[in-house]
């Protein structure tokens, strides 16, 4: 056994402390620190040159172990962890627990293309018969690019195409969903529109895109099911499982984003906007299989958002703005009982000093029409709702952070009492969850 | 059998990705470990993404290169290649580039010192003439010597003197810093001499005027 350990020891010290610097293949690959890609060392937001590097497919550097490793430790403890009949919601509430460990394979392929794939075991994922818990394997953020830039003192453009199976993970700003905060969360609002995350592992997407004198940002993307040979962007996620049902999508769903962009001293902002035309085919309740005779669930999703930052040696300010108005449209009459509205806002900013102090606020809410087929845990069928968000970080290495987190949820479900017609409160849902985060 | 044409169409597209690869040329790589790249590739695919495609960086994080002396360039480079140079920003933005052929950092250092020199920013500030004190006279009380001797009265510099003009005044601010208090730049041990006895303000005014030379709106300043 000794000698079993030793080899995984050695094992993984081959794989992953390969460079004088512990910190993923990216890092590896160009030989620079976090903080050169992301913004006060706060991953995953991105500094422009983060932003130039994977808008160049990754391929800025040299080929190397593209191998890297994340844990994620953590403590949730929320204000009210009993429902009404006084048995405890989560299991784990206030224990330290192992909440996350992933495996990247992420870096540089050929000249033109570059990756990064993210595969995340949960260990507490969903409670088991025997009062247990059962972990979960799943594909996470994919994102394989061929890029090109056609650069000299008059013009720069650069364009690509990407494969990945989350919408907005191909994106470079952090006011788009997949890489918006918070960064870890022990859960937030119980509604948002499908743009936002709800799709994420279930599609295979393809999108190209181009970006003009480090000005206008435009893209293009359509998206399926991620399944047959797309399935392994999807895994974890199966037709006809109980807790991890993949969603079908009813033909493809377009994408589009225009941003623009500008730098100027040591400030950089963005405003753009983008869309997402989705039909989801709903699922039976009992099989957990797509149900395809009675049509299908239209939502349509068009969002507005913005990014500022400031980064300069030793201060780093960043903020994010997003608004995403969804119309809803239901032919099958099994998802909502009739047209609806569901529009969401999130608003945040950081402070970090010296790459390793840092302090973020965020405000995200969610506001649509009430619906009895739709929200059946509102006592006032309503999805509205609204959080803050306080964070205080520390990173004592590059590649280390250590935080707490303050969730005060003021709305939910509609209201702020009784929300659920049982006596349970919008407050009862606050949780303080402190992290640590690592990667090798 | 709509489900099947359209995996069938994602699937056409996404290998056309791979088919691009062979499109790639040298001239398009982002590689800086392949000797067979030109620096003036490598100038343009990577050390633009912080520097600008001409050295005119945007940022203050990232010193200007446009105009910059070649041998000054080249000095660096190497520090950067044998991680010699060791202040912060170098270890987290340069130490990647140490396979950096000898003729590639030449070529790199001929690009950026053939562009036209960094402009001088318009400034206001009541520095200004305290710092043109100090970089054409000194400040011979404290022992400070007057830059314009080694990087020449219009701040051009001289082989691996580096001109100053026109630079990031919070770039120079920064560096003086480290030559003070550190031992980070080797090459600017005559540096550490020289501003030891540059206090805080003075240390900003001399940045805010080198800044600022060369601007036509600064033009009454020398």
């Amino acid at each position: 056994m000794p000698f079993v350990l030793s080899l995984a020891f050695m094992l993984f010290n081959l794989l992953f402390n390969q460079a004088a610097q512990a910190v993923p293949s990216f890092a590896r690959q160009t030989g620079q620190s976090c903080v050169a890609c992301h913004a006060g060392g706060q991953y995953p937001e991105l500094t422009s040159y983060g932003r130039l590097f994977k808008l160049t497919g990754y391929t800025i550097g040299e080929r190397s172990n593209p191998l890297a490793a994340m844990v994620v430790a953590s403590q949730t403890t929320t204000q009210n962890n009993n429902d009404s009949s006084g048995q405890a919601l989560s299991k784990t509430d206030g224990l330290p627990i192992l909440a996350s460990g992933s495996l990247f394979v992420a870096g540089k392929i050929t000249d033109n293309v570059g990756g990064f794939a993210q595969f995340t075991y949960t260990p507490y994922d969903t409670a088991a018969a025997n009062g247990t818990t059962n972990g979960h394997f799943s594909s996470d953020n994919f994102d394989l690019r061929y890029a090109d830039r056609k650069v000299d003192d008059r013009s720069d453009l650069i364009w690509g195409v990407s494969l990945h199976n989350n919408p907005t993970v191909q994106d470079v700003w952090n006011s788009t969903p997949a890489w918006g905060y918070p960064y870890l969360s022990p859960g937030g609002l119980p509604n948002s529109p499908q743009i936002e995350g709800s799709l994420a592992q279930h599609v295979a997407g393809v999108g190209a895109y181009v970006y003009w004198n480090k000005s206008i940002y435009a893209e293009l993307a359509t998206y399926q099911t991620a399944k047959g040979p797309w399935g392994f962007l999807s895994m974890g996620n199966q037709t006809g499982n109980a807790d991890h049902p993949l969603t079908h999508l009813n033909g493809n769903a377009l994408y589009w984003r225009l941003a623009y962009t500008k730098e100027w001293d040591a400030h950089n902002i963005m405003v753009g906007a983008f869309g997402m035309d989705t039909k989801l085919f709903p699922l039976d309740s009992a099989a957990f299989t797509p149900i395809t005779d009675t049509g299908s669930t239209r939502y349509q999703d068009v969002g507005f958002d913005a990014q500022y930052q400031y980064l300069l040696a030793p201060h780093t300010v960043t903020a994010q703005l997003r608004v995403v108005q969804e119309n809803i449209t239901d032919e099958t009459g099994l998802a909502y009982a009739g047209p609806a509205t569901l529009n969401s806002n999130k608003a945040k900013a950081s402070y970090v000093y010296r790459a390793t102090y840092g302090t973020s606020l965020a405000y995200t809410s969610v506001a649509g029409s009430a619906d009895a087929t739709a929200y059946t845990t509102s006592a006032l069928n309503s999805p509205d709702s609204e959080m803050w968000t306080e964070e205080l970080f520390w990173m004592p290495k590059q590649d280390l952070r250590v935080g707490v987190q303050f969730n005060h949820f003021t709305k939910y479900l509609g209201t702020d009492t009784n929300y659920d017609g049982a006596g349970r409160n919008a407050s009862d849902n606050d949780t303080t969850y402190m992290y640590l985060w690592a990667a090798f | 059998m709509k489900t099947i044409r359209s995996n069938s169409r994602l699937s056409w597209i996404a290998l056309s990705i791979f088919v691009l690869t062979a499109c790639s040329s040298i001239d398009g790589s982002r590689s800086v470990n392949n000797p067979g790249m030109s620096g003036r590739t490598l100038a343009m695919q990577v050390c633009s993404a912080c520097h600008g495609v001409t050295g005119d960086s945007t940022s203050p994080n990232f010193p200007k290169l446009n105009g910059q002396q070649k041998d000054y360039l080249i000095a660096q480079l190497d520090d950067f290649k044998g991680h010699v140079r060791s202040d912060a920003k170098a270890q987290e933005h340069m130490w990647g580039f140490t396979r950096l052929t000898t003729a590639q950092i030449s070529e790199i250092a001929d690009y950026f010192s053939g562009q036209a020199p960094m402009r001088g920013k318009s400034i206001s500030s009541p520095a200004l003439a305290r710092g043109e004190t100090i970089y054409r006279s000194g400040l011979p009380d404290m022992g400070v010597v007057q830059c314009s001797s080694c990087h020449g009265p219009s701040g051009e510099g001289n082989g691996t003197f580096p001109r100053l003009a026109g630079q990031h005044a919070n770039y120079l601010v920064q560096q003086i810093e480290v030559f003070q208090q550190t031992e980070q730049r080797p090459r600017g041990g005559p540096m550490k001499v020289v501003t030891h006895g540059l206090k805080e303000a003075d240390t900003e005014a001399v940045a805010q005027y080198l800044e600022s030379m060369g601007s036509p709106s600064n033009a009454g300043i020398h």
